[in-house]
């Protein structure tokens, strides 16, 4: 059980440092726009800010799918889960989160290889940043694997324990 | 068998329907065996994603304007040189000077080019009217890569990054009062609602690729290759006639905007080709002994 | 045939998916896969889904959303909003429809600050929701009417919409199209404003808590609270038009705005901050989520032909310029459910551009009819951006909200009516304002 615990806080200290990293990305790109608007305004230049501020942009949304996760922030239409029973329930959530983390454990794989052949083929931002672009990249694959793994736990507690982790779900707080 | 040609531009843009009659030509020719349907407006692969799809075999064959890649390689940035080669004619024969290097490099990407089409020759937009060099300090120009920056700073303009789906609007509010383009560029996007002047100091015509994926190339039976050939030398020689014929026919259109559209000052003509040759030697020395050997052959046939 | 297989099984795919509660954005990650398999040629799906969500997810356009996400989640997590209604309520209160009012008004006045109906939504609905929650509006109101204002953010310049439809189609100017969306902008929002008025005179549950009597000086003196938002919302505007700033850039000055106004008003602390910031993280993290998945969909649907298809289709019949427009109408409602707004444009107009030139359309005019069919994609079911967004801000179901939407449906479907018959609506201002060289 010790190991179990353990691996719980690492996790949940791994979600939690993603998000931190992801809104540390979101201030990075209001002063990415703001150097360039500055920059502008007093005739200097600031080479590839837009590529850059794009960048941050990717890992802001991938580095915060994890945690958007775990606080029901992502949407999914809930009409049937409230419809079944509790027992049913259980099963249609699992079959949502087996479908759900298949889905981005295959976008892992490829996003992989996809990151894997940008380095092999050199390739280079067309633009003034000339960034090698496996490096955002690899945060898109970093970001994801976070999310699988996310999707992945809440789907072997769910089939353990009876009920998955995700707070706040939208799926339990509604109607008027 | 399906191949989709994804393209960056929009369906009635000149390159756009010279690709549609090659997809047409191909389909015929193979009778039907080998379909070539075309992705305008970048639907289906944006056109800075066209060349690695291609690369990879996401799409068998595809059109790309390869200067956008001269971050990669230096080399391709060879029809983009300011002030090098300024005419249709100029251009032809660069082209001719630069093919057997562009193919190679292309090969060793596994991608087979086609045929290349020229783009009208790029021109200099200003919101007001410029004699020389000197009056361009301090202008706030569009730049969109290395050498249109450097361009930028050897005219002593301001370069300001501005993206393409913002270019209307920055020069409608003045975040942006001049970039370097070809008439066709500007009669799309309709700049005389905010710009005035067009200068055709026929900077340099870059160029659009249609290529093919080399293992895709490798498994066509011999009488498609054939074929497709056949309709890649019709399609470079419409696109070329098309080419020029739109050059005229955008300039006009600049004109009815309500543009002023000529030649520059001699003064400045004589300015910017000075900077030519600063960028020209500049880019040898980043194309390193392959690029000057194009330039050199170009130079000879002139 | 092999089309009517396609449509039938991406339907049963897509239905399963999304109904059985699979997160939207990986639903559509499902489908498009799916799709691929079965009927294109593709034996790189992996990579083909990796690129486009790779390619969807760094663009600087895009970053102009979660700045604007951002500044609603200050101006909700401070005072600001509060105050907002505080001035805007003794004007509104007497009004038939009373707040709900500012839910319209607000989405105007907003939409000429962005060009997105998300960002129109996140930031309006931050503030206007909890306060008609406390006044006792009807929830479908307030719901509905803010799904369907919020897209007024597409028609009403600056409009990512415009931008793309112009760009796709040549001798159409993108400055004359945003002229083009004014008028009509502002009928629609009327026609909200109308529909409002009217149902809170029918309805009998129509029962929000009185705001006291208030002599006029009262009233203008409360208007005072109006000044730092109506500040802020000039200063993004006037970034925008005076030179100072691309439509991405005033987002992120829209953002600094809403600090400064914080810091004035002494709400400013390290709790507001890190709760602001969070929260723009999650929403847009999960806005992001869903533009990954319909990135990939609208690749496995130009890969599979079927809008094309269906586009000449229509372009090989012949009709009358009236009839065209009602096939357009329905084609575009029923792609409108599953793809969003700007995909169809991107995926159709190469196809039904010639077809619409040569029934002798007005192609600004015709900008204006499409940006009113994408603003009814953003709330029609199951696939509808703004139906999304508005349940991650109230935790309502889907089908409730797309109900409460419904009449805002069936208000834009009457606005193409309108359009038909007074044209001038949209043509108007374009053909009277050149704005000639340097104007
Ligand atoms: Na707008
Ligand atoms: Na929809």
């Amino acid at each position: 059980m010790g190991v179990l615990r353990g691996l719980r806080a690492v996790l949940d200290y791994i979600y939690r440092l993603a998000e931190i990293l992801a809104a540390l990305c979101m201030i990075a790109i209001l002063v990415l726009i703001l150097l360039q608007m500055l920059a502008r305004w007093s005739s200097e230049v600031f080479p590839g800010a837009p590529e850059y501020a794009a960048y941050f942009m990717a890992a802001a949304s991938f580095l915060g799918f994890a945690a958007a996760l775990n606080r029901g922030s992502h949407i999914r239409v809930s009409l049937l889960l409230n419809a079944v029973g509790p027992g049913m329930k259980r099963y249609v959530d699992i079959w949502c989160f087996a479908v759900s983390a298949a889905v981005v454990w295959y976008f892992c794989w490829h996003a992989r290889q996809f990151v894997f052949w940008s380095w092999k083929f050199n390739d280079v931002s067309q633009a003034q940043d000339k960034t090698a672009l496996w490096i955002p990249q690899s945060v898109m694959v970093i970001g994801g694997v976070i999310l699988a793994i996310a999707l992945t736990d809440h789907l072997l507690h769910l089939i353990f324990k009876g009920e998955h982790r995700i707070q706040h779900d939208n799926v339990e707080t509604q109607e008027v | 068998e399906t191949w989709d040609m994804p393209m960056a531009y929009s369906a009635s843009n000149f390159h756009s329907a010279t690709g549609a009659e090659f997809a047409q030509c191909v389909t015929t020719g193979t009778g039907g065996e080998i379909e070539i349907v075309t992705h305008p407006s970048g639907s289906l692969f944006k056109g800075a994603d066209i060349k690695r799809a291609i690369q990879t075999g996401q799409a068998p064959i595809g059109e790309r304007l390869l200067s956008g890649h001269q971050n990669e390689n230096a080399l391709f940035g060879f029809d983009s040189i300011p002030f090098l080669a300024t005419s249709f004619d100029d251009s032809a024969k660069l082209w001719k000077a630069a093919k057997p290097s562009i193919e190679k490099l292309l090969a060793e990407q596994n991608l087979t080019l086609l045929y290349a089409v020229p783009w009208p020759p790029q021109g200099l937009y200003f919101k007001n009217e410029v004699n020389s060099v000197a009056e361009m300090k301090g202008i706030k120009f569009r730049s969109y890569n290395n050498a249109t920056s450097r361009l930028a700073e050897l005219t002593g303009m301001l370069p300001v990054t501005i993206e393409a789906a913002e270019i209307s609007q920055a020069f409608a509010t003045g975040v942006a009062e001049s970039m370097v383009s070809s008439g066709s560029t500007g009669y799309d996007r309709k700049v005389w609602e905010s710009l005035g002047f067009f200068y055709e100091v026929d900077a340099w015509l870059p160029r659009n690729y249609v290529m093919v994926n080399s293992e895709v190339w490798a498994e066509t039976a011999d009488a498609h290759k054939n074929v497709i050939k056949g309709c890649a030398e019709l399609a470079e020689y419409a696109g070329n006639w098309r080419a020029k014929e739109y050059t005229g026919f955008t300039l006009q259109g600049l004109r009815d905007g309500g543009m002023s559209v000529g030649p520059a000052s001699e003064q400045m003509t004589g300015e910017l080709k000075e900077i030519g040759v600063t960028m020209t030697n500049e880019w040898l020395e980043a194309a390193g002994d392959e690029g000057k050997a194009i330039v050199d052959a170009f130079k000879a046939s002139q | 045939m092999d089309y009517v297989v396609l449509v039938v099984i991406f339907l049963a795919v897509l239905f399963l998916l999304l109904g059985s509660g699979v997160w939207v954005g990986i639903a559509m990650m499902g489908v498009s896969w799916v799709a691929l398999e079965l009927f294109s040629n593709s034996r790189t799906i992996g990579q083909d889904m990796v690129s486009q969500i790779w390619s969807a997810s760094k663009s600087w356009e895009l970053a102009a959303l979660p700045m604007f996400i951002w500044m609603g989640e200050i101006l909700f997590r401070t005072r600001l909003s509060e105050d907002m209604f505080k001035g805007l309520s003794p004007w509104m209160a007497k009004l038939p429809g009373g707040l709900v009012h500012a839910n319209i008004v607000g989405c105007t006045v907003f939409a000429a600050v962005s060009g997105s109906s998300a960002a129109t939504l996140t930031t309006v609905g931050k503030m206007s929701i909890p306060e008609l929650r406390k006044r006792n509006y009807p929830e479908t109101m307030t719901i509905g009417t803010l799904a369907g204002a919020a897209t007024l953010g597409l028609m009403i310049p600056p409009s990512l919409t415009l931008i793309v439809y112009g760009v796709t189609i040549d001798g159409v100017s993108i400055i004359k199209l945003f002229f083009a969306g004014v008028l009509p902008g502002l009928v629609l929002a009327s026609m909200f404003m109308i529909y409002v008025a009217v149902y809170s005179k029918l309805s009998k549950s129509w029962n929000p808590s009185q705001e006291d009597g208030m002599s006029f000086m009262d009233k203008l003196k409360n208007s005072r609270f109006l000044i730092p938002v109506i500040l802020l919302v000039l200063t993004v505007i006037g970034s925008m038009y005076l030179g100072f700033a691309t439509p991405t850039e005033a987002a992120a000055i829209g953002v600094v705005g809403a600090w400064v106004l914080a810091l004035i008003q002494g709400s400013l602390n390290w709790q507001t901050f890190r709760d602001s910031t969070i929260g723009a993280v999650r929403t847009s993290a999960m806005i992001a989520l869903i533009l990954a998945g319909s990135a990939f969909l609208k690749f496995a649907m130009a890969k599979t032909g079927l809008p094309k298809e269906l586009a000449e289709l229509i372009a090989g019949w012949e009709f009358t310029k009236f009839w065209l427009l009602m096939v357009l109408l329905v084609f575009y409602i029923i792609l409108g459910c599953f793809l969003d707004g700007i995909s169809t444009v991107v995926l159709t107009m190469a196809v039904l551009e010639p077809v619409v030139r040569e029934a002798g359309i007005d192609l600004i005019w015709f900008g204006i009819f499409i940006v009113v069919v994408v603003e009814m994609a953003q709330i029609t079911p199951p696939i509808g951006f703004n139906l999304f967004v508005m349940q991650g801000m109230t935790q309502h179901e889907m089908g409730f909200i797309a109900r409460a939407a419904f009449p805002m449906f069936m208000i834009m479907v009457l606005m193409v009516f309108v359009l038909i018959a007074f044209p001038d609506l949209a043509t108007w201002l374009p053909d009277n304002l050149r704005s000639g060289p340097g104007g």
